[in-house]
């Protein structure tokens, strides 16, 4: 008997996932739980676990593929005799065995092997993925039906996704796609493709059995028009590596655009090219600030956290969010309505070795500084060390970006949309300033404050500014 | 390639215009793939030139003229005379029809035509060598290839068939007149169908069969009511004996046949029709060319999806193995055709139905009592005779009955075997029934249209349950 595993929902609304890594090999022997795949969604890499006991049949995806979530990805032999049927010669044997059957008239087969089943749910099942023999019939008479099928499909899935652990460690990117190009070549007799595939090999000159898979169709080698694209680019690339080498040596990396840094990149692009964004600019004094947190910091330490500025800037845009609800917003275009947010929900822009990660801290308006203060420190940790799951990354109604970590003073950021604004802080850098005639040293941070000019105007961005500044000026007015 | 040859390039080219072959290339076009299809003789294969559909128009010929001859119990008294030339010339407008419909679907669904028989050159080229002298040739590139070249006549020694003294089918079929006599070898299911169709027509027919009886792949109390009736028929049947030679004798021939005991009889008839089965053609291909190899008995053999050993060569229809059916080839076809198209089609149907048109009608599919105990279930079976059938009295056709095996525990119906007439209709319910997984009860349980030979399938369904009204129970 095998079981047909499909890539399970690894996360809320994930529709498709990276194969980064394959812990497993054909004819390895699984435990139930033990992890089989390495799997990257576009925020998280997770572990995906074996749903039941048996031997890797058959892997059918490789590292690097994305899959969309449901496909099978690799097929369990349960029976525990289970062999891999992979070789040349048993294949052709197999092939033979079952041919036979047709061009003569005994019959061997067990009546326990018969299926009742309607064409249509048998070529579901085939749709689906699902062995049929495996499928248990609701009939009275034990007959399957179609929605059978479709429930055994959606069981196996959500035995699958149940073992699922949310989140587990950091992969190392490099391993999900360890191609040794020169190398690679499969060298096999027999691979199955259509035709539109196998015209693609020969306009690619690509011999298709070198075109290596983990696909089988029944069995045999399946190789696809992606994998001789993603083959040739390979074999070329090799080959302009070689030639290089020959020449000057490495002058340039290709690093694919993928998985997280993909998404980001497709939502930076959606968000900068629907939302037309204005950036304001300003300066504000902290110096009584910094002050505070200096004093509140020790404080913080005792009860075992650390106080960043970050808390004070959250409850600082919340106040000015209070006074400007466009800010906290956002364009709902489906239905031409300017959905304004009566909760206060602030996402946090944070760099990880991976790209940008935006977790978010709920109700803001509702915590006070401490809290807020752990809750972030939490959260930021769990984004570094890419542990975070996706609901911890969503339902922000404001974010602010804090570029001045790394140093600089303006920059333009862009909306996470469907947000309305960002805030971007610069760092706190002591700077000249004259007061009552005198130049005196102050404390100064740089604000950028970007807008989506569809609903605020410059003047709403500038108000906002200003009242974030009047209470990062005086903070005493945040105990308000 | 040959030296000027122009090689056309096709996504898939279909060998063989046989119910095999059109059908994979109609539906592989229906798939937008580039398809050709090469067809030597004639579309439609055998099936719609000398085999399905002429033996059928001749056998409906046959049976109008007999029933007329035969109705002084209705009152009906006539004394037919058939003009065979003209029974011929009707049948060949409908093989012309059909043939022309085919055509017609190939070219409205683009699949290219191409007239020439195809072999191949290498593994990715076929040549169609057209016919006649100085034709020429022309070279298709494919990317996959469906082989539908079907199956020939089986020519025994000493009897190489002339289509004047020693018929194959294929010429009994396109006969001119009546012979006053025909010897038959061959008690199969073509051998059967033919003899019935010329002993109705008048003829002298002598059956010589090796084994001791008719249809030997049926039951013996399915072919034994047809063979009840044949002899009826005047058909004379000579079991245990096979043809060895003949020679010419004043104006018709002389056969010698031989018993295993080595006892020579012999018999005289004005022509002979040998129908000992047919083989598959594949001396046409040059399969060498693609290393492709045939079975103990000449098949190609495939798998459930109709794959050769060569990844891109399938197989299908009678040249793919039994049953040689037009039917079970029309759907290797169509799973061919999707299998390249990337769709997930497999061979998955339970049983494939099988009809003869002798009189009455035989109809089977599916599994027989024996075999289903030997797959391993405890089968019931369920009869219903022909002679409870009030439409069968009607009809004056009360020989046969329709038996139906089922699954006992389940219920679920696993085969039936029906004789009577029409028995080809009815057996399409009883296929369908296997298919859909349907039990006794589904089908005792289904309303059938009375007076109708149908109902028989209901009663047999509910005999089998002890639910019967119109027979005992068993
Ligand atoms: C008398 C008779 C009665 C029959 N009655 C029935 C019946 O009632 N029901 C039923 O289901 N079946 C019946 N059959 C069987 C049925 O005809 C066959 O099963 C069916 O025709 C097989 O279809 P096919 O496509 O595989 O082959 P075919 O119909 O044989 O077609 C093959 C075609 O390939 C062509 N060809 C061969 N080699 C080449 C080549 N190299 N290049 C190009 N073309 C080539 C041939 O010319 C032929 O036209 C009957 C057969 C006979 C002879």
């Amino acid at each position: 008997m095998t079981h047909e595993f499909e890539l399970p929902d690894v996360g809320e609304g994930v529709a498709e996932g990276e194969i980064v890594n394959w812990l497993v090999e054909t004819g390895d022997p699984v435990e139930e739980d033990q992890p089989v795949v390495e799997v990257e969604t576009d925020k998280a890499v997770v572990e995906v676990p074996s749903p039941v006991d048996g031997t890797v049949a058959e892997r059918r995806a490789k590292a690097g593929e994305i899959v969309p979530v449901g496909d099978v990805i690799i097929v369990f032999d349960t029976d525990g005799d289970g062999k891999a049927t992979e070789t040349e010669t048993e294949t052709e044997a197999e092939s033979e065995a079952e041919a036979e059957p047709a061009s003569t008239t005994d019959v061997e087969a067990e009546a326990t092997d018969r299926v009742f089943a309607a064409p249509s749910a048998r070529r579901l099942a085939r749709e689906r993925g699902v062995d049929i023999s495996a499928v248990e019939g609701s009939d009275p008479s034990g007959r399957i039906t179609a929605e059978d099928v479709r429930a055994h499909a959606e069981e196996t899935r959500a035995e699958a996704s149940d073992g699922v652990e949310s989140a587990v460690q950091p992969a190392d990117e490099s391993e999900g796609d360890t191609f040794t190009p020169a190398s690679e070549g499969a060298d096999r007799d027999r691979t199955l493709a259509v035709p539109a595939t196998r015209k693609l090999a020969d306009e690619e000159g690509v011999d298709i059995d070198a075109v290596p898979t983990d696909s089988e169709h029944d069995g045999e080698p399946f190789v696809t028009a992606e994998q001789i694209e993603a083959y040739t680019e390979r074999q070329q690339a090799a080959q302009a590596a070689d030639t290089r080498a020959l020449q000057t040596g490495e002058r340039e990396e290709r690093v694919p655009y993928k998985g997280i840094r993909r998404t980001i990149g497709q939502q930076m692009e959606r968000s900068k090219f629907t939302a037309p964004h204005v950036t304001h600019h300003d300066e504000v004094d902290v110096t009584e600030l910094v002050e505070t947190r200096d004093d509140l910091k020790q404080v913080a330490k005792e009860r075992g956290v650390s106080l960043t500025y970050m808390p004070f800037v959250m409850k600082a845009v919340v106040a000015a969010l209070k006074d400007h609800p466009y800010l906290n917003a956002s364009l709902d275009e489906s239905t031409e309505e300017i959905v304004l947010k009566n909760y206060y929900n602030v996402g946090i822009a944070v760099a990880t070795d991976a790209g940008l990660m935006v977790p978010v801290i709920d109700d803001v308006n509702r915590k006070g500084l401490l809290q807020l203060s752990s809750e972030m420190n939490e959260l930021v940790t769990k984004a570094r060390e890419r542990e975070i799951a996706r609901e911890e990354m969503q339902g922000g109604t404001f974010t602010i970006t804090n570029f001045g970590a790394v140093g600089g003073e303006y920059a333009t950021p862009i909306i996470n949309h469907p947000e309305s604004a960002i805030l971007g802080l610069g760092e706190i850098k002591e700077k000249p300033r004259v007061i009552d005639g005198e130049i005196v040293p102050r404390k100064v941070m740089t604000l950028s404050l970007s807008i989506d000019h569809r609903i605020i105007d410059g003047a709403v961005a500038g108000s906002f500014t200003n009242t974030v500044k009047q209470y990062l000026n005086n903070p005493a007015l945040l105990l308000l | 390639m040959v030296v000027g040859d122009i090689a056309t390039g096709t996504d898939v080219v279909v060998i063989g215009g046989g119910p095999a072959g059109y059908t994979a290339a109609i539906r592989a076009a229906q798939f937008d793939l580039d398809v050709t299809l090469a067809e030597t003789n004639a579309l439609g294969g055998t099936c719609l030139n000398h085999g399905c559909i002429p033996s059928k128009a001749l056998v409906t010929g046959a049976n109008t003229a007999h029933e007329a001859a035969t109705a002084e119990e209705l009152g009906i008294h006539a004394d037919p005379s058939v003009d065979l030339g003209e029974m011929v010339a009707w049948k060949d407008d409908v093989v012309d029809q059909l043939t022309g419909g085919v055509e017609k679907l190939c070219k409205a669904n683009g699949v290219n035509l191409l007239e020439g028989r195809a072999e191949f050159a290498d593994e990715n080229t076929v040549r169609v060598i057209h016919d006649g002298e100085g034709q020429g040739s022309e070279s298709v590139e494919f990317q996959d290839a469906i082989i539908a070249t079907g199956s020939r006549p089986i020519e025994i020694p000493g009897f190489a068939f002339d289509g004047d003294r020693i018929l194959s089918s294929r010429h009994a079929l396109a006969l001119e007149s009546i012979p006053e006599s025909l010897l038959v070898v061959g008690a199969g299911y073509i051998g059967m169908e033919l003899s019935t169709v010329f002993a109705k027509l008048g003829t002298d027919v002598t059956v010589v069969e090796m084994l001791d009886d008719v249809l030997p792949t049926y039951e013996s109390d399915v072919s034994s009511v047809v063979k009840e009736r044949a002899q009826q028929l005047g058909i004379d049947f000579q079991f245990g004996e096979s043809a060895q030679d003949w020679e010419e004798m004043d104006g018709g021939i002389t056969v010698h046949t031989e018993t295993e005991e080595g006892e020579i009889d012999e018999y005289g008839a004005e022509k002979v029709l040998v129908a000992v089965g047919r083989t598959p053609i594949t001396d046409t291909l040059n399969l060498d060319a693609i290393d492709l190899d045939t079975d103990d008995r000449g098949f190609i053999p495939t798998d459930d999806r109709t794959r050769t050993t060569l990844d891109h060569v399938y197989a299908v229809g009678d040249v793919a193995g039994d049953p040689m059916l037009a039917h079970k080839g029309m759907k290797e076809g169509e799973v061919a055709a999707e299998v390249i198209a990337g769709e997930p089609a497999a061979l998955d149907y339970q049983a494939i139905p099988a009809a003869v048109f002798t009189d009455p009608e035989i109809g089977t599919v599916g599994l027989t009592e024996t075999e289903a105990k030997e797959e391993g279930f405890e089968p019931v079976v369920g009869q219903m005779p022909m002679r409870a059938s009030g439409r069968a009295l009607t009809l004056e056709e009360t020989d046969g009955f329709v038996r139906v095996v089922a699954d006992e525990p389940s219920g679920f119906l696993l085969g039936a075997q029906v004789v009577a007439p029409e028995a080809s209709e009815l057996i399409g319910e009883l296929g369908l029934a296997i298919e859909m997984g349907a039990t006794l009860e589904d089908v005792g349980a289904t309303i059938h249209t009375h007076p109708t030979l149908s109902e028989a399938v209901m009663e047999a369904a509910e005999n089998a349950t002890g639910k019967a009204i119109h027979t005992l129970n068993r």
